[in-house]
């Protein structure tokens, strides 16, 4: 996933004389093409991710497409307050991209650790967030948040774990992926690299159909309705907190508009206790293939004691907005 | 001080200007407002090149207000150019203005969001670094507060300033001592500030910051030199400068206007002018 944004980097930055890559000390090696290609587009600010944030708030004011690479531990959670005033508030051009998301830093602990980005951002106005599953919806979500010219935050997590789509995929800004369909028994919703947990966890569950939801914010509450209420349950799973993110969002539009059986699998309201592998701190929060299992099989049983409330009589009569 | 009444940005009709805002909007930040009224009444008098003389020129050099406390003392001078109008000024503060209480890019002529401090250097050298590399010959002028001093980000950006040259960037120190909660020195010791700036590869001066012809000169200076490295002016200053008791006084950061205190203001800055007039 990081290639695909090295190669869409530099395909934008040949193409747009505007554009210029700023840094805050981070991405080695990554950044060695556009360097050799278009040295005079690459910024390292230092490790001063705040006045990055600024100076990027001046470039685009001054008509420059500046995107910002730091890890999603830094931007946007260390200079939330500069996204908000400096970029947000004024709706600049700015991308920003926030590498290693979730556990990817494992050993490092919580400094490196960032399961609060897209809660963090999601309550600040104008912000979009993408968070693509696989190199193919990054090359989109590249695409995507340079034409949009607005602030954009677009989340890497683990990106070298194969990839979920067979091809390059085209999604629209708040589209979820249907990845495959089911009956409308149990649906799974994920996003990054729960994606694949999920197409893995569907194995198990015959004809629960899986969707992939590169892109938080904005998010298709009509798409959201229609799954919500084409499902008895839906199962949300994302490396990320369980409060404010994938889970939270689809939650919101499902309470006011098509409720429905929503469990949510993410990171609890915890820290990251030991040091270790992704893999170690995927299974220390549950979210390993086992822990995925355990807590889907948790859910489904809890929904069996209440299965009425899922019945189709009990959605009738439920607002929902006209579509238009 | 040489005072010549009737002339563009006079000082004292800013001062009456932000005394009536205030007033109106039953505000505090006079006092903010009050230590930077000759640097920007310089800096719009005659140094800015405000292109077409419209708030968004192409082209326009800039004028960041990163102490945003400031903001009545820019609103003062934004009359004066046409781009704010005596109603908007009376509106100041109330429900449904345009107009707020610290600095805020929504409105056309102000550049930057500031109230929460260490932003606009930050933005100022963004827009300063963009406009040396597309040559378009645009300046920025970057208005701090000592006590914004105190920010992180201020010092992030002073070390970017100087590690790429720009030479078309002035930073002016409000430098009046003291800050929302006691004295400068008292709060968190900032020591010379001039010496730091110099440390930081800034060309400096340290001026009276309620001295016009001064800060001309200053400014003058540093845009002649023939160097590669960003500007600073000291600019030592009085926190409410030009009324007796708001002299120095941090009451006056957040104090409101009685209509007794509007008076005696009102009377002192007439009073002044009268003799200023009668001296020209």
């Amino acid at each position: 996933m990081r290639d695909a944004f090295s190669a869409a980097l530099i395909k934008i930055a040949q193409q747009d004389e505007r554009v210029l890559l700023l840094t805050g000390d981070h991405g080695y090696a990554l950044f060695d093409e556009i360097r050799r290609l278009l040295p005079d587009r690459y910024l390292n600010v230092g490790v001063a991710e705040q006045n990055m944030v600024g100076v990027a708030a001046g470039l685009a004011k001054a008509g420059l497409r500046p995107i910002l690479y730091a890890l999603s531990a830094f931007v946007p959670i260390r200079v939330l307050e500069q996204i908000k005033l400096d970029i947000c508030y004024e709706e600049l051009p700015v991308v920003m991209i926030g590498d290693g998301a979730g556990f990817v830093y494992g050993a490092l602990g919580a400094s490196h650790h960032c399961t609060e980005d897209i809660s963090a951002l999601r309550g600040i106005p104008k912000a979009r967030i993408l968070s693509p599953a696989d190199a193919h919806e990054m090359t989109r979500a590249m695409e995507l948040a340079f034409s949009a010219e607005r602030p954009v935050y677009i989340r890497i997590g683990k990106c070298d774990i194969g990839a979920v789509h067979e091809g390059p995929i085209k999604y629209d800004w708040g589209e979820l992926i249907e990845m495959h369909s089911g009956d409308g028994g149990l649906g799974f919703i994920a996003t990054g690299s729960m994606v694949a947990a999920a197409l893995k966890e569907a194995l198990r569950w015959e004809g629960s159909s899986v969707w992939s939801a590169p892109s938080l914010k904005p998010l298709n509450a009509k798409q959201v309705i229609a799954i919500c209420r084409n499902h008895r349950a839906i199962i949300t799973l994302e490396e990320h907190s369980i409060y404010g993110g994938l889970g939270a969002a689809i939650a919101e539009i499902s309470s006011t508009y098509a409720p429905c059986w929503i469990g949510r699998i993410g990171v609890q309201d915890r820290f990251a206790r030991y040091a270790g592998s992704y893999q170690y701190l995927r299974s220390e929060h549950g979210l390993d293939e086992a822990g995925v299992s355990r807590q889907v099989d948790e859910l489904v049983e809890r929904i069996g004691d209440a299965s009425l409330c899922v019945s189709k009589s009990c959605r009738t009569g439920i607002l929902v907005p006209e579509t238009k | 001080m040489t005072a010549r009444p009737n002339r563009k940005f006079d000082p004292m009709t800013l001062r009456r200007t932000v005394l009536e805002m205030a007033y109106a909007g039953s505000t505090g930040h006079i006092a903010p407002a009050f230590s930077i009224i000759e640097i920007v009444a310089v800096l719009y008098r005659s140094h800015l090149n405000l292109g077409d003389g419209s708030p968004k020129s192409p082209g326009r050099d800039y004028l960041i207000l990163s102490k945003g406390h400031g903001i009545m003392a820019q609103y003062a001078c934004m009359r004066e150019l046409g781009w704010l109008s005596s109603e908007d000024l009376d509106r100041y503060f109330s429900d449904g203005s345009m107009l707020k209480g610290l600095s805020d890019a929504h409105i056309p002529g102000v550049e930057t969001t500031s109230g929460s401090m260490g932003h606009g250097l930050s933005v100022g050298v963004g827009l300063a670094w963009a406009a040396k590399r597309r040559r378009t010959g645009q300046r920025c002028f970057v208005i701090v507060g000592d006590g914004e001093m105190n920010e992180g980000p201020i010092w992030e950006a002073f070390l970017f300033a100087g590690h790429w040259g720009l030479s078309n960037l002035t930073v002016i120190v409000d430098n009046n001592g003291l800050q929302a909660m006691g004295r400068v020195e008292e709060v968190l010791r900032l020591g010379s500030v001039a010496e730091k700036l110099r440390a930081f590869g800034f060309e400096t001066r340290e001026v009276n910051g309620h001295d016009e012809a001064a800060l001309d000169v200053a400014l003058q200076q540093l845009d002649k030199l023939d160097s590669s490295r960003p500007r600073a002016i000291v600019a030592k200053t009085v926190k409410g400068y030009g009324i007796s008791f708001m002299h120095d006084n941090n009451i006056w950061h957040y104090t409101r206007l009685t209509p007794a205190t509007y008076r005696a203001a009102v009377t002192e800055l007439d009073g002044k002018k009268k003799s200023a007039a009668a001296l020209s």
